[in-house]
């Protein structure tokens, strides 16, 4: 057939040849008749191609050969390719060939895309389909109509893929994402971007990896001291993935914001408390493991973490309670740090949101001023103390709540308050000055046998070292008496100075803990390698009752906000549905609530005669002005 | 004729309403004071034939717009009883039907129902209910409190809904148990609303609208207990 062809080729260029001028003048001018190429052309195509048999018999020929290819074997590419240009010239190229192609290749690749995807790993399957696609674009470059590849492909894509674009994620999707594979997943993406939906199939079982391997870090209560790290590098990896495999795709961004806000409010409040906490241990004094610059981008990638989360209000107060700690015990590692968190918070969230933060800030800095002032009073008034005094003042409405403990000071340190009370009042009449016995702390001067050593303790641990100047032994019950401290506190105090890593006191009987009737010595033989000393009080069970006093405030804080938000909604609108005062109620409150804790807020505003209910519709709720 | 004419006179007179009457009714049993006060109104009761606690005396006590339980002020009887046409104890014994048919019209039922939360709320001395002599002294410092003590709560709702809402049973039940110590207002209006409205089997309850959390809980608590 094909030697038949290029004869007839061949014969007929050269009669085209010698008829040439008659071809050009002739022809041309009478325009029914065509040329003498088209003639013999079509005289081939009548008499010979539209044989029944030879025509059937020259297409099943030809798609047995693609067939062959497709099944790896080698055939003669030429051969092909003449042929269909044959076709193609005796223009039935359409009509017999590609249809019935396009047919053939779309059951092929239906039965070859379920085969690979039951039997191959997805990695392998991903390579084995692009492979495949690359060899179909190349039979389409060296023997196909090029009008054919866009609709070939078009198949192509469609049997075997598209149709198993579900089954593709449910097997390797999350299986891809656990092992970071990045190539794959760059494949993955190029070959789902090709086809109908893909991109949405895939965008969706995205979400839902985000959400349940979120959910996994989260929701589990064994996994809290790691939670805040593990979601941090969790983000990381998924911001990698968008950005090398996924092109940064808007949607896939969108998407993946979307997902981390849902699996982060899963859980109320823990996330919020934790990655304050988080924060705490980051800024804290002694963490020497990051570079300032490291720090800067940890915070950075901490607040996008802050973004996601609805309750931002427990943030707040454990950060705000654990910047107390900070600032009070010169435990913060670097003041620049500090205020970077505090202009990105603010940056977030509003000055509103920061504004005691900041005041917190404003106090401690007024405090040093303050202090600067105080010695040059004291040097004017001519105060002689060999004890030196810092204070710093504290607003109270700034700072979390801190309960005040009744103590008993000997007398040099007393004069001193009195005197500090004296100047300061005197500067700021009208104030009231209150003592936080709890947050003060001192530098004692100590002479052992050993050696002279200097003390960092609390005033608690003072105050009851101060006693052994004045003798070698007292009791448990002698100690309270003397200071005043409360008989939980004054326990843990001895517990720290006897029982702690540095004992410089002695207990008697010994042992872990202190119980009545214990008495205690002055440790004289006490030696320790360091001349400066620090004596951490034991952290008992206080952070259990920090913890639930702290969320407590919070709630109650919600209490107030819910109750504003209701009357400020039942003000504008005087009337108004139950539902439809719910749903602007979720949207005006940013944090998460149960429906239930709504109604509660909204039976105590009708109790309180705030609000009232419609009497002939109880779903009805009526403003009272 | 003239005899004729008098005998109709005094029937009629002795029929017509007489404010003056009823004044003298009104210190038979109030005594010298210008309230009837619980013995008084122990007396009242006996002579028109009713109990204390039956729901009759709380229809009676709206209609007299009685502030506070167990007591009529000189006021509230004039007003109330020559709304009633009453004068003496016979006749309010012939109005008592169409006092307990008042219960029958929803909407006055309605009307009392809430009535009986005020009334019952204002009250110090519990006539109408044995109760715990604690909870009576917990009850004389509430008197200026917004809400019902749950255990005159629960009298009072037996008294009203206990013979017609089948669930009334369960619902003091579920009561007895949950930690409420007090009922408002808000609470107590919408239980009749929930015993008109809501299937016995609470399929049509809607735990997403604007019941009270105390009827989310009750329907929540049952649901359990059938389960159970």
């Amino acid at each position: 057939m094909d030697k038949c062809w290029q004869n007839h080729g061949r014969q007929m260029s050269m009669i085209r040849n010698i008829f040439l001028f008659l071809d050009r003048t002739y022809v041309f001018q009478i325009l029914m008749s065509s040329s003498l190429w088209d003639m013999g052309l079509e005289l081939f195509k009548s008499y010979i191609i539209c044989d029944q048999n030879v025509h059937s018999r020259i297409i099943d020929g030809i798609l047995l050969l693609i067939e062959k290819e497709r099944n790896g074997e080698m055939v003669d590419r030429c051969l092909i390719q003449r042929l269909l240009t044959m076709l193609s010239d005796l223009q039935i190229y359409q009509e017999s060939f590609e249809n019935k192609f396009l047919e053939e290749t779309s059951r092929f690749y239906e039965a070859e895309g379920r085969k690979i995807v039951q039997k191959k790993e997805i990695p392998r399957c991903l390579y084995h389909m692009k492979k495949l696609l690359e060899e179909e674009i190349d039979r389409v470059r060296t023997y196909l109509h090029l009008n054919t590849q866009k609709l070939l492909i078009a198949i192509v894509e469609k049997q075997l893929l598209g149709e198993h674009l579900s089954t593709v994620l449910q097997k390797g999707l999350s299986y891809l994402l656990d092992e970071n594979r990045i190539e794959d997943l760059s494949l993955l993406y190029q070959l789902f971007s090709r086809v109908d939906c893909g991109v949405q199939v895939l965008l969706q079982h995205w979400i839902d990896y985000i959400k349940k391997f979120g959910n996994s870090i989260v929701i589990n209560p064994v996994k809290d001291k790691t939670m805040v790290q593990e979601l941090l590098d969790f983000k990381d990896k998924i911001d990698f993935i968008i950005e090398t495999s996924f092109l940064k795709h808007e949607k896939f961004i969108v998407a993946m914001k979307g997902a981390f806000e849902t699996f982060i409010n899963k859980r109320p409040n823990k996330p919020a408390e934790l990655l304050a906490k988080y924060v705490d241990s980051k800024l804290r004094a002694g963490n020497k493991e990051a570079t300032d610059e490291e720090l800067e981008e940890l915070l950075d990638k901490v607040i996008i973490l802050f973004r996601f989360i609805n309750g931002k209000d427990v943030f707040e107060a454990f950060y705000k309670k654990d910047l107390a700690k900070r600032l009070l015990l010169g435990k913060s590692s670097s003041v620049d740090a500090e205020k970077s968190m505090l202009s990105k918070l603010k940056q977030e969230c509003g000055t509103a949101f920061t504004n005691k933060l900041q005041g917190m800030f404003k106090d401690m800095e007024l405090s040093k001023d303050i202090m600067i002032q105080l010695k040059q009073y004291m040097k004017n008034q001519n105060i002689a103390g060999n004890i030196d005094l810092t204070v710093n003042i504290l607003t109270t409405s700034f700072w979390p709540a801190y309960i005040p403990k009744e103590i008993q000071l000997p007398p040099e340190m007393e004069r001193l308050q009195e005197n500090f009370k004296n100047f300061y009042l005197r500067k700021h009449s009208g104030r009231k000055l209150q003592w936080q016995s709890t947050l003060g702390h001192c530098v004692l001067k100590a002479e052992f046998k050993k050696g002279k050593k200097e003390l960092q303790v609390t005033l608690f641990q003072t105050l009851v070292l101060l006693m052994f100047n004045e003798g070698d032994q007292f009791s448990l019950e002698e100690i309270k008496v003397a200071t005043g401290v409360e008989d939980r506190e004054l326990r843990r105090t001895l517990q720290s100075l006897a029982c702690g890593r540095a004992r410089v006191l002695i207990k008697n009987p010994k042992g872990k803990d202190v119980e009545d009737g214990d008495k205690f010595f002055c440790n004289e033989e006490f030696k320790h390698k360091l001349f400066k000393i620090k004596i951490n009080q034991i952290q008992m069970k206080e952070t259990i009752e920090e913890h639930t006093t702290t969320t407590q405030r919070v709630f109650q804080d919600r209490q107030y906000q819910i109750d504003a938000a209701i009357v400020r909604i039942m003000k504008i609108r005087k009337t108004l549905n139950h539902n439809v005062l719910l749903s602007e109620l979720y949207n005006q409150l940013k944090f998460t609530l149960k429906p239930s804790d709504l109604k509660k807020r909204i039976e105590s505003l009708i109790d309180r005669d705030y609000i009232e209910r419609d009497k002939e519709n109880p779903n009805q709720y009526k403003y009272i002005a | 004729m003239y005899r004729k004419y008098d005998s109709t006179r005094i029937k009629t007179e002795e029929e017509a309403f007489s404010s003056k009457r009823c004044l003298e009714w009104f210190y038979e049993y109030a005594g010298t004071d210008d309230v009837v006060g619980p013995e008084g109104m122990e007396k009242f009761c006996e002579d028109i034939g009713v109990e204390p606690e039956n729901v009759v005396m709380l229809v009676l006590a709206w209609k007299l717009d009685a502030q506070n339980m167990g007591y009529f002020t000189l006021q509230e009887w004039l007003k109330g009883m020559t709304s009633l046409q009453c004068d003496t104890t016979e006749k309010l014994r012939n109005t008592l039907d169409y006092l307990r048919s008042l219960l029958n019209d929803s909407t006055n039922f309605k009307l009392i129902y809430r009535y009986a939360f005020d009334f019952a709320r204002a009250e110090d001395g519990v006539s109408d209910c044995e109760l715990p002599a604690s909870t009576l002294a917990e009850q004389e410092s509430e008197k200026d409190q917004r809400s019902l003590d749950i255990n005159t709560a629960k009298c009072m709702l037996g008294l009203l809904l206990g013979k017609i809402w089948p669930l009334f049973p369960v619902f003091h039940q579920f009561l007895e148990q949950s930690k409420y110590k007090v009922i408002n207002k808000d609470q107590w209006c919408n239980v009749l609303e929930f015993s008109r409205t809501i299937n016995l089997d609470l399929s049509n309850y809607d735990e997403d609208g604007a019941w009270p959390v105390l009827l989310d809980e009750f329907v929540e608590w049952y649901k359990d207990k059938q389960m159970s």
